[in-house]
Order: structure tokens, then sequence, then C-alpha cells
């Protein structure tokens, strides 16, 4: 039967092209504009990591300035980020399965000189947890052990981009790279790594793609290797050079923590509040005990990851489609109510309320589903169209997906478009009186 | 014509011309914020920075050489580079200063009034030589400029400065302050001192260090993270380090822009080669800035389009079906004397009515969205001209979507009335 | 086979009742082919839409087959239309985007019979038709009187007890008036029972019984004296004329 009227729905599109082309792309429009926007927001707020998002933790202190909370739009938020004192004083916990404190540096990458002149680069520094933490895929080799930070040795993980760069995309571990003034041993090759937001450092470029260079953190002090990134200071500065800036009160590091289970989330939130009452007593952390532990999400949602006009725009987009949907049901109504002849012939011929209801419903619901696949085509093209102004500007071209939620979202949104608008319009066709439409 | 019967006939289909009053008044309400938002986003656009943004070429030189780690040479190479830059013709002025407008951000810091004791104020600060200001554009309004010999003077006293560990006493202070002339913005000096004369005055930082105004410079916007676009300060000082590079700005003289551009790299890498040399114009940086902005103003206009077109699509079906039901009624009409303008002032009528309810409907809901995006998304209050922009455009729609399948109504024969059907 | 009594329908609006059946009775007999008459305004219509159930009407009683179908619900009527009433109207009532075969179909589907058994009674009725090659055409390629005949093919296939003719060579010329007269008076030889609406009275002839209707009451001129009888025909007449 469903399908029968399936077919009855499709000739009574035929019937009338031209209304019919009108009606679709009506609700094709309202769904192309929607799924867009949802998909616009959606590439933001969608979870970067989801199969590790309830074990990592994102460490926040509060070692700010006693006289005025940290700046922003929340004062009742800690620094964004932590200070290399804190970052040694809570890496001494065992708790989490995994930790690293991180940051991004500019270092000079000098190829081999057949390749091409010496540049520069945005590289990340981190512990070995780095890459079993945010389960960072490899294409050759892997990350370094727990000697090679202790070392430090000189070790280097690179992108694919970079090894396609450097190396011509050929396996080149155990190969050799030059970083600043020392040579480095390539251990492992990523293997595109291209999570949406750059969640593990959220302080800058929160959508730019990872950084294309990765080597142990402790290499810091040797090479004296400063931050790349946002360093938020309060109060005096502190003694000169660089030893001077690693104990100062400046917040540089991100920090994370993996935590297995809510046990050892608590356990390790009580580690990090007796960390700071340990060091009240010296005289740092004069302001409220104020430690968050984040998860990816909170995090995200601190740092404002979601733009608050992509907000705005979801919501225009929704009454959008309501109004295609107001329409819709408008252009329904005349469509069906001016066919009274032919619903009262099926109705002498046996057709009960029910099935003249039904076969509406199904062709509203066919225009619908036609009018979501044009707009989720329209909206691809307008995804394309932003993912092009996105590379002129961010230099990354794969931002903006419809992905299977995004389908399916639109999908349901289309369904639902068409039996809300269809509902009136098939309950009024089916309560025609038979009788007052024979006699044409 | 008259209302009553019109309204009494629309009174008998109430849902099919209540869903076009809906339609319409929800597309006030969408059209009226998104024309809001545009407005607000262009009028940002739109605002001057104060810099003769057009004539403005960055120039970042980062070296890799390892002689570039001494202090000597660098200051060699900064003073060098300088020359060679200003020998390129159609160079206006060059500039070392770490300052570059429109990226959204910069570095800051928070100072007081000298013995105020009140409030720490944030304000954007940049190291500036003897010809950052020539080079911006920026207009000397009171006070003087830095000199040659001062800035050089400057860049020497604050690295022994840094190289130093300064003695500090029990608060945590430096024992000794130094003192550094500072030439700042108009709206930086009307904050700090309610009658805006701030000459000779001082301000303090957090060590205690002082700054006194030297000079006031006129307009200075820089979009900042936070909302301190106004205010800055500039340092008399040389900026250079292996670690950093050393940046500059030219200025060249209007049209020159693409004559200069490329010889820049050749030169400086003619000068010395151990070092990468990164250009980017002002307007380059300037437009990726307010990219993002200028997506929205397009995409809201689409969006603006597109929902007058599917409103405009709403009340020709209206009209087609209002028409196509009333064809022997029409043709009676006509019959009965109706001239042609008589049928199709009857429907330009009728579709008024409709789309006015739907507008006075429609301002009350645009308000009740304006509210909702200012306390939710902090928005703008929107402006009343635009609502009435927004009805204005909503009544030309309207009557232009009701016309061609009204005409079509007026153009029935007659005849229809006789015709047994 | 159908019966009527005391059936009472009035239409209501704001100012005026219009009583368009008034204390009406009829029966029909099962097998029998009964032509009902009237100028426009009679109420032919409307006995036309109570008897086939596409109206309900304010008082008395309707038996059909047998079945009290005074008061039922709107799906019991959909289902009685479905399964024992076949429609023949003036105007063919044919959906002009479903070609022969699906037009034939409509009813079946509604009763949900199985594909082979539907496509069974369509090929049959079509044949006695006499449509068989015509049976992917769409109603506009066809004549009036071949639509008829598509129009009395999906009656023929329902199968049904009972067939309501709502003057069904109205639109058609002398040549097929015949033509779907003869196919009628077939079916009702077949045992069905026929009930038709006309106001031409060659058709009406072709009825075994003819029924004349006047302001909502049947004016049945086999019951009244002779005398009268003329007289009352002689008034009809005038009045039809």
């Amino acid at each position: 039967m469903l399908l029968h009227n399936l077919r009855i729905a499709w000739k009574s599109l035929r019937r009338n092209v031209t209304l019919s082309i009108l009606i679709v792309s009506g609700i094709a429009l309202g769904i192309a504009v929607s799924t867009t926007f949802a998909a616009f927001r959606h590439a933001f707020s969608k979870d970067p990591i989801p199969q590790k998002s309830d074990v990592l933790r994102y460490v926040r202190l509060d070692s700010w300035d006693p006289l005025k909370p940290y700046p922003g739009n929340d004062p009742t938020r800690p620094p964004t980020q932590i200070t290399f004192r804190d970052m040694q004083g809570i890496m001494k916990s065992t708790l989490p399965v995994r930790q690293s404190g991180m940051f991004v540096s500019n270092m000079y990458v000098y190829p081999d000189p057949k390749v091409g002149r010496p540049f520069r680069e945005l590289t990340r520094l981190c512990y070995s947890d780095f890459f079993p933490m945010f389960d960072v895929p490899f294409r050759y080799g892997s990350g370094w052990d727990r000697k090679a930070d202790a070392g430090p040795d000189p070790v280097v993980v690179l992108s694919q981009e970079m090894n396609e760069k450097l190396f011509g995309g050929r396996n080149s571990v155990g190969k050799t790279v030059r970083l600043a003034d020392r040579d480095f041993r390539v251990v492992g090759v990523l293997a595109g790594w291209r999570p949406n937001v750059r969640f593990y450092d959220l302080t800058q470029n929160q959508i730019a793609t990872p950084e294309n260079i990765y080597i142990p953190f402790n290499l810091l002090r040797p090479m004296q290797i400063r931050t790349n990134g946002n360093t938020d200071g309060w109060g005096t500065s502190g003694a000169p050079g660089f030893e001077g800036f690693l104990q100062s009160e400046t917040c540089w590091i991100q920090f994370w923590a993996e935590l297995p289970n809510d046990k050892a989330v608590s356990a390790y939130r009580d580690f990090l509040n007796s960390y700071v009452l340990e060091q009240k007593k010296t005289g740092r952390f004069q302001r409220p005990l104020n430690n968050r532990l984040s998860t990816v999400s909170e995090l995200m949602a601190d740092a404002g990851v979601v733009p608050k006009q992509a907000t705005a725009m979801l919501i225009v987009s929704l009454l959008f489609l309501a109004v295609c949907a107001v329409n819709l049901v408008g252009l329904l109504l005349g469509k069906f109510l001016a066919r009274g002849g032919e619903v009262g012939v099926r109705r002498a011929l046996g057709a009960s309320r029910a099935d003249i209801f039904l076969q509406h419903i199904v062709e509203c619901e066919l225009i619908a589903v036609l009018g979501g696949i044009v707009g989720i085509l329209l909206s691809l093209g307008a995804l394309a169209g932003m993912n092009a102004w996105l590379k002129t500007t961010m230099a990354r071209g794969d931002f903006f997906k419809l992905d299977l939620s995004m389908i399916l979202l639109s999908v349901g949104l289309s369904l639902a478009a068409g039996f809300i608008a269809g509902v009136y319009p098939a309950w009024r066709t089916c309560r025609l009186a038979p009788a007052m439409h024979l006699k044409v | 014509m008259e209302f009553g019967p019109i309204l009494r006939s629309m009174g008998r289909n109430k849902v099919r011309y209540g869903l076009i009053v809906a339609e319409v008044a929800l597309t006030l309400a969408i059209v009226a914020n998104c024309v809001n938002m545009i407005g607000d986003a262009r009028r940002e656009m739109a605002r001057p920075s104060g810099f003769d943004d057009n004539n403005i070429l960055s120039v970042r030189s980062t070296p890799f050489a390892p002689a570039f780690k001494e202090d000597g040479y660098l200051d060699a190479a900064l003073r060098k580079d300088i020359e060679v830059l200003k020998g390129i013709p159609g160079v206006h002025a060059v500039s070392n200063t770490r300052f570059l407008p429109w990226q959204g951000g910069g570095s800051s810091t928070t100072t007081r009034v000298l013995g105020s004791k009140g409030e720490m104020l944030r304000n954007q600060v940049y190291n500036a030589d003897e010809s950052t200001f020539e080079t911006l554009g920026s207009q000397l309004i009171q006070g003087r400029n830095f000199t040659r010999e001062e800035v050089e003077a400057d860049t020497k006293r604050l690295r022994d400065l840094t190289n130093s560990n300064r003695p500090r006493g029990p608060d945590g202070q430096p024992i000794e302050k130094i003192s550094q002339d500072i030439i700042i913005s108009r709206a930086f000096a009307e904050l700090l001192f309610r009658d805006g004369k701030s000459l000779g005055k001082s301000l303090e930082d957090d060590d205690g260090d002082q700054y006194r105004i030297v000079g006031v410079i006129d307009h200075f916007y820089n979009p900042y993270g936070w909302p301190i676009h106004e205010y800055v300060m500039f340092f008399p000082n040389y900026s250079r380090s292996f670690q950093g590079g050393s940046s500059y700005l030219l200025r060249v003289d209007p049209g020159k822009m693409k004559t200069v551009r490329p010889q820049v790299e050749k030169a400086l890498l003619a000068a010395n080669a151990g070092r990468n040399v990164q250009l980017k114009e002002l307007t380059e940086i300037k437009e990726r800035f307010q990219s993002q902005s200028a997506l929205l103003v397009k995409i809201l206009s689409l969006v603006i389009f597109l929902l007058l077109f599917v409103t405009s699509l709403g009340i020709v079906g209206l009209t087609v079906f209002s028409v196509a039901e009333r064809t022997r009624q029409i043709g009676t009409r006509r019959a009965l004397g109706a001239r042609r303008l008589d049928i199709l002032s009857y429907f330009l009528l009728e579709n008024w009515l409709v789309t006015t309810m739907g507008l006075v409907l429609g301002v009350v809901l645009a308000y009740g969205l304006n509210v909702a995006l200012v306390t939710r998304l902090n928005g703008t209050r929107m402006d009343a001209g635009l609502v009435i922009l927004g009805v204005a455009l909503l009544w030309i729609f309207g009557l232009g979507a009701t016309y061609f399948p009204a005409r079509k109504g007026a153009a029935v024969a007659p005849a229809v009335a006789t015709r047994n059907v | 086979m159908l019966s009527m009594k005391k059936i009472q329908k009035v239409y209501r609006t704001d100012l005026i009742e219009t009583h368009a059946l008034h204390n009406f009775s009829i029966d029909v007999r099962t097998g029998e082919f009964v032509a009902v008459m009237g100028r426009s305004g009679s109420g032919k219509t409307t006995f036309l839409n109570i008897a086939g159930l596409l109206d309900t009407f304010d008082e008395g009683t309707y038996h059909l087959d047998g079945q009290d179908v005074s008061r039922l619900s709107d799906n019991e009527m959909s289902k009685i239309r479905n399964q024992k009433i076949g429609f023949i109207f003036q105007s063919f009532n044919l959906i002009p985007d479903l070609d022969v075969f699906d037009n034939i179909d409509v009813p079946l589907r509604y009763r949900r019979l199985p594909a082979a058994e539907r496509r069974e009674r369509i090929e049959k009725a079509v044949r006695t038709v006499g449509l068989l090659s015509r049976i992917h055409h769409l109603p506009s390629q066809l004549s009036g009187g071949q639509q008829q005949r598509v129009a009395i093919a999906r009656v023929l296939a329902g199968d049904p007890r009972f067939i309501l003719a709502d003057e069904p060579t109205g639109n058609l010329d002398t040549m097929m008036s015949r033509e779907v007269m003869d196919l009628l008076e077939k079916i009702n030889e077949a045992g069905t029972t026929i009930v038709m609406v006309t106001h031409t009275p060659e058709c009406a002839s072709r009825a075994s019984r003819q029924i004349h209707l006047l302001d909502g009451e049947v004016v049945d001129l086999n019951a009244l004296p002779s005398e009268d009888a003329d007289r009352s025909s002689a008034n009809l007449a005038s009045t039809l004329h």
C-alpha cells in the first residue's frame, strides 16, 4: 500500500511540474539553509575525540594574582594554562595512567639543502604519553618512550605533511632532521591526524590542524626553547633569563591527564587540592582554592570554541525552515483542495478517510524527501564554498563536513517538516464530503 | 472597494490566510534581525584604524644564521636593513616595530596614573622608533615624537636591564625604579585623565616602573581580544632578537605597492642571506581578520534573499489558488460589469490586508527575537528604521507576488459565468 | 435489495431550510433495473448520494442488501461502498493520471485484494467492456464512450450487488449511449440490481421500472388511479419542459 501510495504521489507531482518544482524548491531551500548552519555549528561543537572524551581531563589551577581575578568574561575561572613549576609539581602524581604537559614553539627546521631553504615551523613539546593518550595514528614508527622523555633524547615525530616535505613521503624512521642547533632522529610519522578542533590546546587557533613536528618536552631547558603560545603573567616581572622565566608565575603550559574512572578523577581532584594547599604554605596560590579538572567538552565550552554567531545563525536557519514549512502548508492545502473531485471518486469507490489521509501524507513526505535530497546537495555546495573560504584564511579545506549525523539530521528535519506541514492539508482533504465533488 | 466582503471571505478561509499571516510575520522578524546583524558587522568592518592601511607593508625577517645570536651583529643588521629598505624607490617611510595592526591581537600590560592608587587599567603596548608614526600615518596631536638618539639609548638601557638581576625589596618590586618616555593614544589619555590633559604626567606598572607621557597621537583603533581596542602606549625601543627576528613596517607612496613589494625580499637577502623574509600587505591582514565578518554578511544577505523568495512563493501560491477557486465568481462579476481593474484591485487589496496583518504581528515578533538575541548572544538592539525598512520591503514583495497571478485572474472572460462545466 | 422508509433530508444554512427529501420511501427488489426521473431540484442527487452512502440523512431508515445502513460510521460506509455498490457517473470520474488498468485497480486496492486476484479481475472486466487493447491508455487518450466503458469495467471488477448510475449517458452521443445502455442491460440480466438516475426517456425506457421524483417525494405513477395518472403525467411533462 505504501509503495502504491508513493506511485500515486509521484504521478500527482508529475501532473503539474512547475507547481511541484516550486513546492519542492521551497522546502529544499529550508533544508539546505538549516542543514548548512547545523553542519557549520557541528564542525565546531562535535566531540573531537569521542572514544576518550570521558577519560581525558584538562588541568587548571588558580595561581593568579591575589588582587584580581584572571581576566576574561567569567571572573570565577582560573587561568587557562599552568606554570612550569606547577606542571613539575603535579606530574609527581601516579594517579593518571597517562599525562603530559605541553606547549608550542616556533623552531627553525634545516632540511637537506637540496630540498629547500631553512624554514620556521610550529613544533609541539610534549611527553611520550601525548601520542597514546590522544590515540594519535601513526603511519611509520611510533612515538618515543619514557626513557627518551627522561634523557631527554633528541627524537622527533613528524606529521604526514612534514614527512612529505622533508623526505618525499618515504618511511623516514631512523633518518635525521636538524631542528635549531641539534640533529633529531625521526621515530615516527603520523598518519594524517586531523581532529576538527585542536582540542588539546585551545589557547590559539582552535580550528587549526595539529602541529607538524613533536619533540620531547624536557629538551626545553638544554635548548632554551621559548613558547610561541599565549603567556599570561601578572604582578612583578620575575628573575631575568630563561631560568627566571621557568620559575616565574607566568602561565603558559597546557596539561592533560588520563583518568580511567570516576574514582581516579575524584582521587586526582583531592591530590590537586592538597598540592595547592601545600603551595599556599610557601606564599603562592593566594586566591581561594579553585582547581578545574575539565572534560574535553567542558574545556571547549569554556574556551568558547563554538562562535556565538554560529548559534545565532542556527536559530535563524531553523526559523527559516519554519517559514518554509508554513509556506508548504499553504501550497499543499491549495493543491489538495483543488483535487476534491478525485478524492470524491476515491471515497465513492470505497476509500476510507484513513486511506485518503495516508495517500496525501505520503505525498507530503515524498515532497519533503525530494526537497531534503535537493537541500542536502545544495548544502554540500554551500559547505564546499565555506571550506574554500576557510582555506584562504586558515589553510585548511576539510573543516566543514556533512557527516552521517548531519545527513540523518537533515533527513529527519525533512520528514518532520513534511509531516508537520502535511498533517493539516491531508486531514482537511480526507474530511471532504465525498458527495460534494462528484457532480463536476 | 469595501473591506467588509473581503474580510468576510477571508474569515471563511481562516487557516489558509492565517498561514500567510504567520509566514509574513516570521519573515519580517528574521529579515529585520538579519539586517541588524549585517549592519553591526559592516559598521565594525568600516571602522577606520587611524593608519594608512592601503599603503603599509609588513616585513618580517627571521634569522637562522648563528651570527644573529650576537647583539652587536643584530644591531648592525637592523640598521642596514632600514637603510636598504629606505633605498627602494617608492618607499615613503620605514619603521622597526612589533606593532602590526589588524591581527586581532597584540601585546598588552596594565598601568595606572602614578600615585593614584586606583585600579590597574589594561592597555596595548608596543615598541616604536623615531619613524613609527610617520610610517603608520598617525597624527601626533600633542607633545613630541621619539628621537633616534632616544630610541637607541633606551634600547641599550632596556637590554641591560633584562640581562641583569634587578635587586628586589620585600614587596617583590625592584628597589630601583626606572622611568621611560611614552606616547599614548588620545582615547587612552581621555580614559586616564578626565580632562584629557595628559602631557607630562606619568603612569606606573606593577613593578613600580614609571612611564612619562611625552606625546599623544590622534586616532588609534586595533581590535583586541579584550575591550582595549583604542588604548595604547608606545615606548621607544628597537625590537630584534634571534628568536623573534625583526619586524618592519613600510609605508609606500600611494599606488606603489605593486612595484615595491617584489623588490623587498631580494634587497634584504642581498644584504644578509642568513634568514627568511615574509611579506604581508596590511590590506591582506585586514581582509583576513575581517573575513569571518565578511562571510557572515554574505551568508545573511543570502538568507534574506532566499527568505523573501520563499515568502513570495507562498503569496503567489495563495493568489493562484484564490484565483482558481473563484474563476466562475470572477466571470460572474465581469458579466455584471466589473472592469479588469476592479478584479485586480480586489486581489491586491485582499493580499495587502493579509500582508499587513502579518507585518503587525511580525513587528512584535521581530522585537521579541531581538530581545532574545541581545540577552543571550550579545547582539545589538534593533533600530526602528530597520523594522520600517523590512515592512516596506515585504509590502513591495507582497504586492509584486500578488500582481502576476491576480492579473491572470482579471483576464478571466465574462463568458465563464454562463459556461456549463 | 434497497429499502428506504420515510427518509428526511434537510439542508440548513443560516437563513433557510431546504427539504431535499421529504418522507421519502422507496423499495428496489434484487435484480430490478430502476430508473429514477425528475427535474433538477427534485431531489435526484440527494437520493443518489444517500443511496450510495455518500451522504447521511436526518430521519428514516435505509436497508441495503438486508442490512440496516441508516446510522453507520464513516469507515463502515466506506467499506459498503467499496464492496457492495458500484458507481457510474455522468462525467465518468476517471482519475486523469492513472491508466485504464490502474483506474480499475483503485477500488480493488481499497479492498486489500492480493495482486494476482486484482489483475485477474481487472483483465476480465476490461475484456467484458471490449477495451483489452487499450488497457494501458490514459483516460485522455480515450473517447467519451470508451471512458464510460472503463468506468463500467471499474464497477464490474468490483462485482457489486448493486449499481448506482448517475446520468450515465449524459455526456455521450446517441451511438455511444446505446452501447452503454446495452452493457448495463447485460449486467442487469446477469443479476445485478441497477438504480439509474436519468432525465432522458429513452434511457429510462430501458429500465424495468420508472420512479418519478417531485420536490423530494416519490410520485409512483403505477400506484395512482389511471385518470389521475394521466393528469399527473401531464403535469409532470409540463413542469419538466
